[in-house]
């Protein structure tokens, strides 16, 4: 089978399964306040600004289209078919993404690839900045699902919610925490009080959960003292975030900050020292060797510690298009699926996101890295043909790695 | 002014111009030193004062005058309320529907719910009033007595530049026509003090600030750069005053290029479609939090946004330059 055929095939799956599951498509609040967009298989083009009045009615859109993805806004509009500037915005709600592509992940995304388009020259991780083979600077690069991609952004969304929670006081109640089917996680907040909250608000509520622009001077440092793990906040986040650094760093990453030899050896020499001294009054006077520029350095690296990797963009966004869930993603064959807040230690991604849960297919596998889903693991594959349940077939299927065997 | 059984038509006669008197030297005050110190010792005609100096404001229709004059009142506002009692400061809050209490502890401080602070602190720029500067706990941020009362005056120009933006729908008397003129004159002469500088035609690339001159790099390169780069670097050009042309050109580089879909969007940009607006770059802070601010250098420390620092270094620029000399 060629490409197109390969993109039919997927989309006659995804159909079947909107019909067989339409039942567990659940209408957003007040989605006749909202703008639907589906992306279309065929042409890869977005149909955007529809209006859908009863989950029955978007029920029916998702079988007839049986499209590629499915999004809603997150904002409310008075007239959701309009054009952008004629929609009448009545506000939206906060909404996060964690994607392991804003996570430094301890993989180094090794099993991403990248392409030169200029000489073709491949390897792997994220792509250079220049080609090594002809200093080209364009690539293509594909991106691959990875336990340790994808249990960093699990642990980025346990550090949002717990900022949601504490430092906003947002009821669990009001968050909705899903993995987004492909890399990652969305946490909606639905809630009366953030509805009308302008882009440059939220943009305030994201550099508080980035900790951009932070300075310490505001967080408890005066005369020698500094703020304490017990401390609610940022001061407490420094603190815990300095903390942490000083209990993992090492003699190499000290001296990356620019302390001089002799300053490193004592500071992990006293380390335990210092350490102690939190449940006192915290470390901030007694380590005399250490100037004020270089704790800014050592607090620096805390902060670091302490701030969520979410995407900016999208929650300065105030139309921003989300992926609905239960809805199948492009790119892997997997479903939005809700996280319990109790559940989300538990919460296996390539498990509970398997959408097409029966049969078998066989497929040529061009290239592949190995990958998990469910209990098995799957590949590397090179050049072969194999016959693998339908969730493993289609997810290499729509990453475009494979294609049907006739 | 309905409880009073006050008629429009009745502020023209002289019974009532004491009131016209205080309203029009509020707004004079306003437009001549940004603020409104003096007091009428009557209260009454202080208080009656207030709402006609509002429907006066709202005849003009120049929202530069209007703001002007929001600020004044703002001001005024602050300046009492820094002095008023704990008791005073939440009555008021709650009135614009506030969540504040009195910290835990304390008889001065302040909790006030974070979705109010933000509210009333998106004009402020000083790094003390950034969310990830403030105590922030159980969602409330805590405050001292004077900046609640910061707060507050915030609420209160936002308040009164409501009132003023909405359509006045009575006919005012002839005399009053004539006093709001006059104001009106008033504050277009002393606006005529601030010279507005023209940006030359041509781009100045030297006097590109540090987060453009990165983009216009990587765009040259081909390079990629993220949806937000590319729109600050075609809002600045195009506001910098490049063709659409220029600009569409400039994308030919990338391998993703697609003429149609790249011309539609620096038009939308370029207010040739759609809303007809002409957008504007985010202004810094909004680059910093995306990640297209490089660092900032001398200049970026006085300046809030990309198009002010082009200005001011434009400035520089022909300072620097001797002219031709002329024989």
């Amino acid at each position: 089978m060629n490409k197109i055929e390969t993109q039919a095939f997927i989309q006659e799956n995804f159909a079947q399964y909107y019909a067989q599951n339409s039942g567990s498509i659940q209408s957003p609040s007040l989605m006749e306040k909202r703008e639907f967009a589906f992306l279309i298989f065929k042409e890869k083009t977005m149909l955007r600004h529809k209006g859908l009045t009863t989950a029955e009615e978007l029920r029916n859109a998702l079988k007839t289209i049986a499209p590629s993805d499915v999004y809603y806004s997150c904002a409310y509009y008075e007239r959701p078919e309009e054009d952008m500037e004629a929609k009448g915005w009545l506000g939206a709600d906060l909404v996060f993404d964690i994607d392991a592509d804003h996570i430094p992940t301890p993989c180094a995304k090794q099993h991403d690839t990248w392409t030169c388009n200029n000489c073709g020259a491949a390897g792997h991780g994220a792509p250079p900045e220049n080609c090594p083979t002809c200093e080209g600077q364009k690539f293509k690069d594909e991106s691959w699902p990875c336990e340790v991609c994808l249990e960093s952004a699990k642990e980025e969304t346990l550090k949002l919610v717990d900022v949601l929670t504490k430092d906003f006081d947002l009821p669990i109640e009001d968050l909705r925490i899903a993995f987004s089917g492909h890399r990652g996680y969305h946490v909606h907040v639905e809630s009366e009080a953030t509805r009308t909250l302008d882009q440059i608000a939220r943009k305030e509520i994201v550099d508080y959960i980035t900790g951009i622009g932070l300075e310490p001077i505001f967080h408890g440092f005066e005369k020698g003292r500094g703020p304490n793990l017990d401390d609610g906040g940022w001061r407490g986040k420094i603190a815990k975030g300095t903390y942490e650094y000083l209990l993992t760093t090492n003699s190499e990453q000290l001296a990356r900050l620019g302390f001089k030899k002799s300053t490193v050896n004592a500071l992990i020499k006293e380390r335990e020292k210092i350490l102690e001294s939190w449940r006192e009054k915290g470390p901030w006077r007694m380590f005399k060797r250490i100037s004020a520029e270089g704790w800014k350095k050592i607090i620096q690296k805390g902060i670091e510690k302490q701030s969520v990797k979410i995407d900016t963009v999208v929650t300065t966004d105030i139309h921003r298009l989300i992926r609905l869930t239960n809805t199948l993603h492009g790119k892997t064959g997997l479903k939005k699926t809700i996280v319990s807040f109790t559940d989300i230690e538990r919460f296996d991604p390539l498990k509970n996101a398997i959408a097409f849960e029966k049969g078998a297919l066989t497929v040529v596998v061009s290239e592949a890295s190995q990958f998990r889903l469910g209990n098995e693991t799957y590949g590397p594959y090179k050049n072969e043909r194999v016959e693998l349940p339908t969730a493993a077939a289609l997810f290499l299927l729509c990453k475009g790695a494979a294609t049907v065997s006739e | 002014m309905k409880t009073l059984d006050l008629k429009i038509t009745d502020l023209a006669s002289p019974e009532y111009g004491q009131i016209l008197n205080r309203a029009e030297k509020r707004i004079e005050e306003a437009i001549l030193y940004a603020q409104i110190s003096q007091q009428h010792p009557n209260q009454e005609i202080e208080i009656l004062s207030f709402p006609i100096a509002i429907m006066m404001i709202s005849a003009t229709n120049d929202p530069f005058l209007k703001r002007r004059y929001a600020l004044a009142e703002a001001k005024r506002a602050y300046n009492s309320l820094k002095l008023e009692n704990a008791e005073k400061i939440i009555t008021i809050a709650v009135f614009f529907n506030w969540k504040i209490k009195l910290a835990e502890q304390t008889t001065t401080d302040y909790a006030l719910n974070f979705t109010d602070y933000l509210r009333n602190t998106v004009d402020f720029h000083e790094s003390k009033w950034k969310l990830v500067n403030r105590a922030l706990q159980n969602g409330e941020v805590h405050l001292t007595r004077d900046e609640a009362a910061r707060l507050l005056a915030e609420e209160v120009r936002r308040h009164i530049e409501k009132k003023l933006e909405a359509k006045l729908e009575l006919e005012l008397p002839q005399t009053i026509i004539d006093h709001v003129e006059r104001l009106e004159q008033l504050f277009i002469s002393r606006k005529g003090k601030i010279r507005l500088e023209t940006l030359p035609k041509e781009v100045v690339t030297n006097a590109f600030p540090p987060c453009i001159r990165q983009l216009y790099s990587d765009v040259q390169s081909g390079r990629h750069i993220s949806h937000i780069g590319r729109f600050t670097l075609t809002s600045f050009l195009i506001q910098s005053g490049m063709t659409t042309e220029d600009v569409v050109n400039l994308f030919r580089t990338f391998s993703d290029f697609n003429e149609r879909m790249t011309r539609y969007q620096v038009e939308h940009i370029a207010g040739g479609r759609g809303s007809r607006t002409k957008y504007i770059p985010p202004r810094c802070d909004t680059l910093r939090t995306h990640g297209v601010c490089p660092g900032m250098n001398e200049i970026c420390r006085k300046i809030r946004h990309p198009l002010a620092y082009y200005r001011r270094k434009l400035h520089i620029i022909k300072r620097e330059t001797p002219t031709a000399p002329r024989t």
